[in-house]
């Protein structure tokens, strides 16, 4: 097919610059060597081969590994939010961080994405492995290291044990709850707001039933609690977010 | 068909974007046209499923996206690509496309020859590894259309495709536009008159979130037979003559 052939051919000194032009190019084309015997292929490293088997989703294990821009700076304010924290509790008595931290972190994961945050938020807007889900999976992952650093701290010193217990742990708890319902539901503003629901809903309760404000941030037998819900709203993500297997 | 509008309308707060789209179009290459305005990229967006429309009804691949099981079969199946390319700076150009590749579903043993053909078909084979920060904006803009190629859709969509593009590399990539074609619906949203009369068999012409045209590039051609149509080249002059005649129309009207 010729240059013009599509539309209407084009005529004069514009049909035969394009004409020349069409002859360089295919030229060019037949003397480079193909490319088809240079596939590229990336290995993906151990970590990823991990979150792809866990996730069951190679597109959700690649977008956490990257994360561009966001694994580290969020990392980097988890331990500032930790340290601040601990000097809080220990200044005041008073677990305020432990019980406002969840609340911040439900508007963070609302916020922490869209056109002025994601620099390919408009492409991935029309992307089979919703740019959501990707936030939400990255949001539970840097919870869950951070709770694993916490209780690594807690075994090391007794000092650590109530920040991890009143921050951390209910925190990655109450991200896999807005992960689970935002897949079951297939909206992350339903995840989000199932997950500040369910913080007050923990609070109040926990506040009629001992008579303490900071109950939920302080009694230890909420612990199981707390990771019993994070394994099954885990579970109940993978199952929603499983590749069907005629696709993989 | 693959894509089918009927009625659709999309209003950012005040603004009218577009204002009942009716269009139809199966497999080959679709240009369109219009001013700064018109409503081709919200259109688009729209097509690609980033944006709902307010309004009127829309099925791409036989299905409708409303529905979220429907919308991810038609993600996987689509390539897009956006008037303003987001690009994380750090990736090469084979990571950028392969993490799109993954991000579409693509089964993964597919997903190595399919980023090597695409970069291949776009020109970039001897930047397949260098860092997307390096490269010039020609070939940003070709890493972008490399990974709206990679899974090899049915349905691509293009905003400006050629900006950019030196001329060697506009004429390459018209003829990877009526190579698409042949077998998928490719839309490419553009303000270049002769990249439609190159490579699409159809164009239609948006004017203040309407299509006032759709046929051939000759059938456009033609509407400036027997007016003094402003253009240096014949499409532009068909251009013109639509665009004028839809505009006082449209002021007859009001």
């Amino acid at each position: 097919m010729n240059a013009g052939e599509a539309g209407r051919p084009l005529g004069g000194f514009e049909g035969r610059l394009e004409a020349e032009l069409v002859r360089v190019v295919t030229e060019r084309g037949a003397a480079r060597p193909g490319l088809a015997t240079v596939t590229w292929q990336r290995q993906p490293g151990q970590v990823e081969r991990a979150a792809g088997r866990l996730l069951r989703s190679p597109g959700l294990a690649r977008a956490l590994v990257t994360t561009p821009s966001l694994l580290l700076p969020w990392l980097i304010s988890s331990a500032v939010v930790l340290a601040a924290g601990a000097a809080a509790t220990l200044g005041t008595r008073e677990p305020w961080v432990g019980l406002l931290a969840p609340v911040v972190a439900a508007a963070g994961i609302a916020y922490a994405y869209g056109p002025g945050i994601d620099p390919a938020w408009e492409l991935s807007r029309s992307l089979a492995v919703s740019d959501r889900l990707v936030l939400l999976v990255r949001a539970l992952a840097v919870f869950a290291l951070d709770a694993a650093l916490g209780l690594a701290a807690s075994a090391a010193s007794g000092a650590a044990v109530g920040i991890t217990f009143g921050w951390l742990v209910p925190m990655t708890a109450l991200c896999a709850l807005a992960l689970a319902v935002a897949t079951v539901s297939r909206s992350a503003n339903a995840g989000v707001a199932a997950g500040v629901a369910g913080w007050a809903l923990i609070v109040l309760s926990e506040q009629a039933a001992t008579g303490r404000f900071a109950a939920a941030v302080s009694d230890s037998a909420l612990l199981l609690p707390y990771l019993a819900v994070t394994v099954i709203c885990v579970g109940v993500a993978l199952y929603a977010t499983r590749i069907p297997r005629e696709v993989s | 068909m693959n894509v089918e509008v009927a009625g659709v309308t999309r209003r950012f707060g005040r603004t009218q974007a577009v204002a009942g789209v009716d269009l139809e179009a199966g497999p080959g290459v679709l240009g369109l046209l219009g001013p700064n305005g018109a409503g081709k990229t919200s259109l688009l967006r729209m097509l690609a499923t980033v944006i709902p429309p307010s309004s009127g009804t829309l099925r791409l691949l036989g299905r409708d996206p409303r529905g979220y099981a429907r919308r991810k079969e038609i993600r996987r199946r689509l390539g897009y690509l956006p008037q303003n390319l987001g690009y994380y700076p750090g990736f090469t150009v084979a990571e950028f496309v392969e993490y799109f590749a993954l991000l579409k579903e693509m089964p993964p043993a597919w997903i190595p020859g399919a980023v090597t053909a695409a970069i291949e078909r776009t020109g970039l084979a001897d930047q397949a590894r260098a860092k997307l920060r390096t490269l010039s904006g020609g070939m940003l803009r070709r890493a972008g259309i490399a990974q709206a190629i990679v899974n090899d859709p049915d349905l691509l969509l293009l905003d400006e495709p050629t900006a950019g593009l030196d001329p060697e590399q506009r004429v390459a990539f018209r003829a990877l536009l009526r190579d698409l074609g042949e077998r998928a619906t490719v839309v490419v949203s553009t303000h270049l008159v002769e990249d439609v009369g190159a490579a699409c068999g159809q164009v239609a012409l948006m004017d203040a979130g309407r299509i006032v045209f759709h046929g051939t590039p000759a059938e456009l051609t033609a509407r400036a037979d027997g007016t003094d149509a402003a253009g240096d080249a014949p499409l532009e002059r068909g251009y013109s003559a639509v665009l004028a005649a839809a505009r006082a129309g449209a002021g007859a009207r009001s």
